[in-house]
């Protein structure tokens, strides 16, 4: 029964793997992805780790990959086509794909002859209480070190985002708008994306340097 | 299997019946009816209503992405359908007649027993996001598209602090397992020891409100705000599979606030359950169908946010909300509180793990 489980979510991991990435399209490649990751879900569940299991549903296939098809719509990005590019990879590529299936050979193949068995019991490793005291106990820092990390990308992320922040909060100067304005005073200068922080239409001609704006008309 | 079929077919029932309660409880809000022509009463309404959805003529938008689209209702419904199976419904109840087939005669009335069933419920509720966010795009169509869109930015957000709500549950009864959270909520005459009178108040009132954001319910219906979007991210689907969208918003919140009941409310527990076990299914859906009720009276009553103000209250307000009780259950957990009150209480298994 369990081999049957195995044979059925592993050729199902295995497939969507390969058709995340014989995919043209982008959200055909992400529900594969989804599927590769519900697929290693239900690999856990048989391995007797639910607790895995559910985080990997939750985190990979609940949060990432929305993040990745929310995205995907969002920039409604069509079919690629594909140029044929770094041919001369092709023989790295043949010879690493060989390292990785010698190498799980070389596992199969220790592991079959090995004289050890193993000593923990299964259905203890995988319960939420073990995993939790590894990680607040022997894996602490590891633990500490990653949050850190995720820490330092989520403030990286909002310093980019907030740039305009540096702003004081009553300027409304856009930034588009405002390399239009200086196109339009001067057009062969490049684009001078420094905002200038007004309040009135006259304040902004003043920073500009112009006496009156330049009126945009039909006629032009 | 016959635990799988009798859930369906009860929560199927009651769903369906949920239609025709909110359609006659809006009708009484609003000054009017309702539909009351099928039956006594429109009692026989969801029949009729599924009859006219089968015979429907099914249309496929011509320029549509016919794999994801055929796909998207599917998984809406899947996932909608998945969490049924680890709620207890009630008691380890006993019947006679069954020892003879399945060589007991103690039945418990919860289908899989199952570890993490917490973690379980969520991963598979962040599952269902992927059947409004495809069939939003798949359409191809552009309000279908803003719907779906809407709808994801609007999951995602409101998952953080649906899950930040149900921590300080699972730091009070330090398991994931949805029957002994259960069972240690028994207290007196099964009503004293609920979570929701115990420290979680703040907690209930995060989890109540993410839930109605998870399942695009007024106040939080954007995804698919008639007056705006059309019909959102259902516009281009029709007959049966529009009704497999509408089946798994309405189990959607059947299965919250079947959630909401089992960690907050006590689950099956009540009054005189432990002389009569049977008593424990229907205080059970008693309590779901007053989260219902609740949910109905809801849409009857306040008007759809804005979309900034959506994000901003779920940001702004809920998640801090949400930490803040987290932190507040930690340190009563720490100081020993709930050991204590496990005590006074005198519940099976204590308190705090």
């Amino acid at each position: 029964m369990l081999a049957l489980l195995f044979i059925l979510f592993a050729g199902m991991a295995v497939g969507c793997a390969i058709s995340m990435v014989a995919q043209r399209n982008p959200l055909y490649s992400a529900i594969s992805l989804i599927g590769v990751f519900l697929a290693l879900a239900c690999l856990y569940v048989t391995l007797g780790a639910p607790f895995i299991a559910a985080v990997q549903v939750i985190v990979y296939a609940g949060a990432i990959m929305v993040l990745v098809v929310f995205v995907i719509m969002l920039l409604n990005v069509e079919e690629e086509d594909r140029p044929m590019r770094l041919r001369s990879l092709t023989p790295i590529a043949v010879g690493l794909a060989a390292a990785l299936f010698a190498e799980t050979a070389f596992i199969i193949f220790f592991v079959h002859w090995s004289p050890a068995t193993p000593t923990a019991s299964v259905s203890d490793v995988g319960l939420t209480s073990s995993i939790g005291a590894g990680l607040f106990t022997t894996y602490l820092l590891p633990f500490e070190v990653t949050s850190i990390l995720l820490l330092m990308a989520i403030v990286g992320a909002m310093t980019l985002a907030s740039r305009a922040g540096l702003l004081p909060r009553e300027a409304v100067v856009v930034p588009g708008y405002q390399v239009l304005a200086r196109e339009v005073l001067d057009p062969r200068t490049t684009p001078d994306l420094t905002p200038i922080v007004a309040r009135s239409t006259g304040e902004v001609e003043e920073a500009l340097g112009v006496e009156e704006a330049p009126q945009i008309t039909d006629e032009s | 299997m016959i635990g799988i079929l009798v859930a369906f077919t009860v929560v199927m029932t009651m769903v369906a019946y949920t239609v025709l309660a909110e359609r006659r409880i809006l009708g009484f809000i609003q000054g009017r009816l309702g539909p009351n022509r099928v039956g006594p009463g429109g009692f026989l309404q969801p029949i009729a209503d599924l009859l006219k959805f089968i015979f429907k003529e099914d249309i496929v938008p011509d320029k549509s992405t016919r794999f994801v689209y055929f796909l998207a209702p599917t998984i809406a419904t899947t996932a909608a359908l998945m969490t049924i199976v680890v709620y207890p419904f009630g008691p380890d109840i006993h019947l006679p007649f069954t020892l003879p087939l399945v060589n007991t005669n103690t039945i418990p009335l919860v289908i899989a027993k199952f570890d993490v069933a917490l973690l379980y419920v969520l991963g598979v509720t962040s599952v269902g996001v992927y059947g409004i966010a495809l069939a939003g795009w798949s359409s191809n169509n552009k309000y279908s598209l803003m719907g779906g869109l809407r709808s994801s930015a609007q999951m995602i957000s409101y998952e953080l602090a649906l899950g930040l709500g149900l921590i300080g549950v699972i730091l009070q009864s330090g398991s994931l397992n949805l029957q002994s959270i259960v069972e240690q909520q028994s207290g007196h005459l099964g009503i004293t020891g609920w979570n929701l009178f115990w420290v979680q108040p703040l907690g209930f009132f995060v989890y109540l409100t993410a839930a109605i954001a998870e399942t695009n319910r007024v106040p939080f219906d954007l995804p698919e705000a008639e007056t705006e979007l059309v019909a959102g991210f259902h516009t281009e689907y029709s007959a049966m599979k529009f009704a497999l969208f509408f089946l798994a918003e309405y189990v959607n919140m059947f299965t919250v606030s079947m959630l909401a009941a089992t960690l907050f409310l006590g689950g099956w527990n009540g009054p005189f359950v432990h002389q009569l076990p049977w008593l424990g299914v229907f205080y059970f859906l008693g309590k779901v169908v007053l989260f219902l009720f609740f949910y109905i009276w809801l849409r009857g009553t306040l008007p759809r946010f804005r979309f900034d103000q959506l994000m901003s209250f779920g940001w702004k307000f809920l998640v801090p909300l949400a930490i803040i009780n987290i932190v507040f259950t930690a340190t009563l957990q720490w100081l020993g509180v709930f050991d204590y009150i496990g005590q006074v209480l005198k519940t099976s298994t204590g308190w705090g793990g």
